[in-house]
């Protein structure tokens, strides 16, 4: 089967800006495609294109084996989309915006009933089918939003940050949605600034200012991107941990990569790192900040994309 | 198709159940205004305040005052002392108009060929009391003068015999403002009314951040245009509807001639309106901007009707924009079936124009609106 979605050379320009540059990606069929990127990297741009809402400036798209051009009728019917904004009517019921949706996707009486059941079901929301939309809180109505979206059972669904400003215990049943649908077979197109989120993804594209800096599976995008290993380091005090060793990279007394603070702890990133515990714990020593704990961890992708980002 | 334009008049009535206050502001909002308009406007324009500085005090003097008063359209104030009093009061806004009678006013009344004078000063801030009370003091000075005519000639008033016009007023007899002001105000609240409702249809769902997932489910632009319009004739008809039948039955606004056309025409004037809010909605971006757009059209729409002032005594450029504005076309018609009971024979030029901007604006709007949604 060909790939569900392919762009070639995608182009898209405002004025003298370009938004996405002649971006080159597949996304495999049945599998959850993460497009990561900071915002204004062209995430949003890209899922628009994609979608026939925008012309692209240049290059091409197709999804489904079908190019986007042109064939807008037929894909709408195939596609789906859960946008960045809350894309419900806040104002219907739950069972208003459900029978709206089936309604302009065509679907008959008995099989408009029986989705309803589906989604209310898949989003927990049976027997609240009369709450005002408005009413429910962020993560029911991300759910809710989902479960509207694949209504017409699309092959391919596009989510636009759907998990933006929902709290992680939502995210996480968010997620094992999402792989209900792939399990079903269904492709997911989703873009997020969550890492979280990108570890769960089969495939990945990272995009900055318009351009694909990385691609590939979690775990490739860290065996390739990453230059070195992370050494986790927790100490007395992090803070001055990271002043002292980011002083002694500065002066050329040891060869690191990358200083960062992580939360109470400090990651270093260097090649061969277990060859410089000694010097490091040195220097830490002669700052007087006592060493807790020093540990050489496998790298998370916000290491990747924060060593990769500069 | 039907099913899916069917699925979204539903939705969009839906929206309005649940956010009462437009379409109760849409339906009554101008059935108010018309009413306070008609019940502001039904009687003729009197007890304008006057004041009066009598430097003569004589009998004369004062038999012009009662004269005055007796038109009813003065009721006065005060008589004052000094003109300082009359300045402040009028500075105030506190009277329409002062007269002014001079010492000798009596005396030259009185001399063979004594020339009588008086000043008389307005507040022109409001013009229309201030001719109003215009109209009145000449009236009175009129009859004055036929006074002094007679009594220099020597003659009783039986044998003198002037000038006595018949006036007639056709279409409003009795000159009642109401009938003049409560039609054109109706139909300039069928057109803010229309504008604002279809203004409203993609600017609010743009503001929410549906109408990209609107773009994406399977509607045409057509099917789109259409789902959005049908609620917005509906509102707007019944809402004309409303204010012809208050109107009728309030104020007495005769309908003489043919209510089948004249709803047939209201129709055609409500789907231009339709064109033009929706593509004021299509470029807004929130409410608020189509709602300022809404107002901006519509104040200067306002101007060119003929309402505010007659057309034909407007500078010529003007009145060419006057011809090219909808609502200009739509007033002619509304008092020429209501108030002559004129048909297609008399009203057919403006019945020509409205059809033809209406083709035209309909035609942009349409294209401009389904370019703007694909």
């Amino acid at each position: 089967m060909t790939p569900a979605i392919i762009t070639k050379d995608l182009t898209k320009k405002f004025g003298d800006f370009t938004a996405v540059n002649g971006i080159n990606f597949e996304a495999a069929r049945g599998e959850i495609f993460g497009f990561l990127g900071p915002n204004g990297s062209g995430k949003t741009t890209t899922i628009r294109m994609m979608l026939g809402l925008l012309p692209p400036t240049a290059g091409e798209i197709q999804a489904l084996g079908i190019s986007v051009k042109g064939n807008q009728a037929e894909l709408q019917q195939r596609v789906g989309y859960m946008s960045q904004r809350f894309s419900l009517y806040n104002d219907l019921t739950v069972q208003q915006n459900l029978q709206f949706y089936g309604a302009a996707y065509g679907l008959n009486k008995v099989d408009l009933k029986n989705r309803i059941q589906d989604a209310l079901a898949m989003a927990g929301l049976e027997g609240r089918e009369n709450a005002k939309t408005k009413d429910l809180s962020g993560g029911w109505r991300q759910r809710l939003a989902l479960s509207t979206a694949i209504l017409h059972r699309p092959e391919l669904i596009f989510l636009d940050e759907p998990t933006a400003g929902v709290d992680p215990i939502s995210r996480r049943a968010f997620w094992d949605l999402l792989y209900q649908l792939v399990a079903d077979g269904v492709t997911v197109f989703v873009t997020t600034h969550y890492m979280d989120e990108a570890e769960h993804c089969h495939d990945l594209a990272f995009i900055q200012r318009g351009n694909i800096i990385a691609r590939g599976s979690p775990a490739r995008i860290k065996e390739t991107m990453m230059d070195g290993q992370v050494l986790e380091i927790s100490t007395s005090d992090a803070i001055k941990t990271v002043k002292v060793l980011r002083a002694a990279q500065k002066a050329g007394k040891i060869p690191l990569k990358e200083v960062e603070l992580y939360g109470s702890l400090v990651h270093v990133v260097a090649p061969n790192i277990e060859k410089k515990i000694n010097d490091i714990q040195a220097i830490l020593k002669k700052a007087e900040i006592r060493t807790e704990q020093m540990a050489v961890i496998e790298a998370s992708l916000e290491d990747v994309f924060i060593a990769s980002m500069k | 198709m039907l099913k899916r334009i069917l699925a979204l008049v539903k939705k969009e009535f839906i929206h309005l159940r649940n956010d009462w206050w437009l379409p109760a502001f849409m339906l009554f909002g101008g059935v108010l205004e018309l009413m306070l308009v008609g019940w502001a406007t039904s009687r003729p324009i009197n007890n304008l305040p006057l004041m009066v500085l009598d430097h003569d005090r004589s009998a004369a003097s004062r038999s012009l005052v009662i004269s005055l008063e007796n038109t009813e359209t003065f009721e006065l104030e005060a008589m004052v002392g000094d003109f300082q009093t009359i300045e402040e009061a009028l500075e105030r806004g506190q009277i329409t108009a002062a007269i002014i009678i001079p010492p000798d006013f009596a005396e030259e009344m009185a001399a063979s060929n004594g020339s009588p004078s008086l000043s008389m000063i307005l507040n022109g801030a409001e013009s229309v009391p201030a001719i109003a009370a215009l109209r009145a003091t000449e009236g009175v000075i009129a009859s004055l003068n036929e006074k002094i005519i007679i009594q220099r000639l020597g003659l009783s008033s039986d044998e003198f015999s002037g000038f006595a016009p018949r006036l007639r007023v056709w279409f409003n007899e009795a000159l009642s403002e109401a009938l003049y002001t409560t039609p054109a105000e109706m139909g300039l609240m069928l057109e803010f009314t229309t504008l604002l409702f279809a203004a409203l249809a993609f600017s609010r769902e743009k503001e929410l951040g549906t109408l990209e997932q609107l773009l994406v489910m399977p509607f045409s632009s057509l099917e789109i245009i259409i789902g959005k319009s049908i609620p917005v004739i509906i509102v707007a008809f019944t809402d004309f509807v409303l204010m012809l039948s208050m109107i009728h039955l309030f104020f007495k606004v005769p309908i003489r001639g043919s209510l089948p056309l004249l709803f047939l025409l209201a129709f055609v004037y409500l789907l231009v309106e339709l064109g033009k809010g929706m593509v004021l909605s299509v470029i807004s971006k929130t409410q608020m901007q189509a709602f300022l757009l809404v107002m901006l059209f519509g104040m200067s729409d306002f101007m060119f009707t003929g309402y505010a002032a007659p057309v034909e005594s407007m500078p010529k450029a003007l009145q060419f924009f006057a011809n090219i504005v909808p609502a200009h076309h739509w007033l002619e018609i509304i008092r020429g079936i209501l108030l002559k009971g004129a048909g297609m024979d008399v009203l057919w030029p403006h019945v020509l124009a409205l059809v033809i901007l209406g083709t035209i604006i309909m035609t942009f709007s349409l294209s401009f609106v389904r370019r703007a949604l694909d």
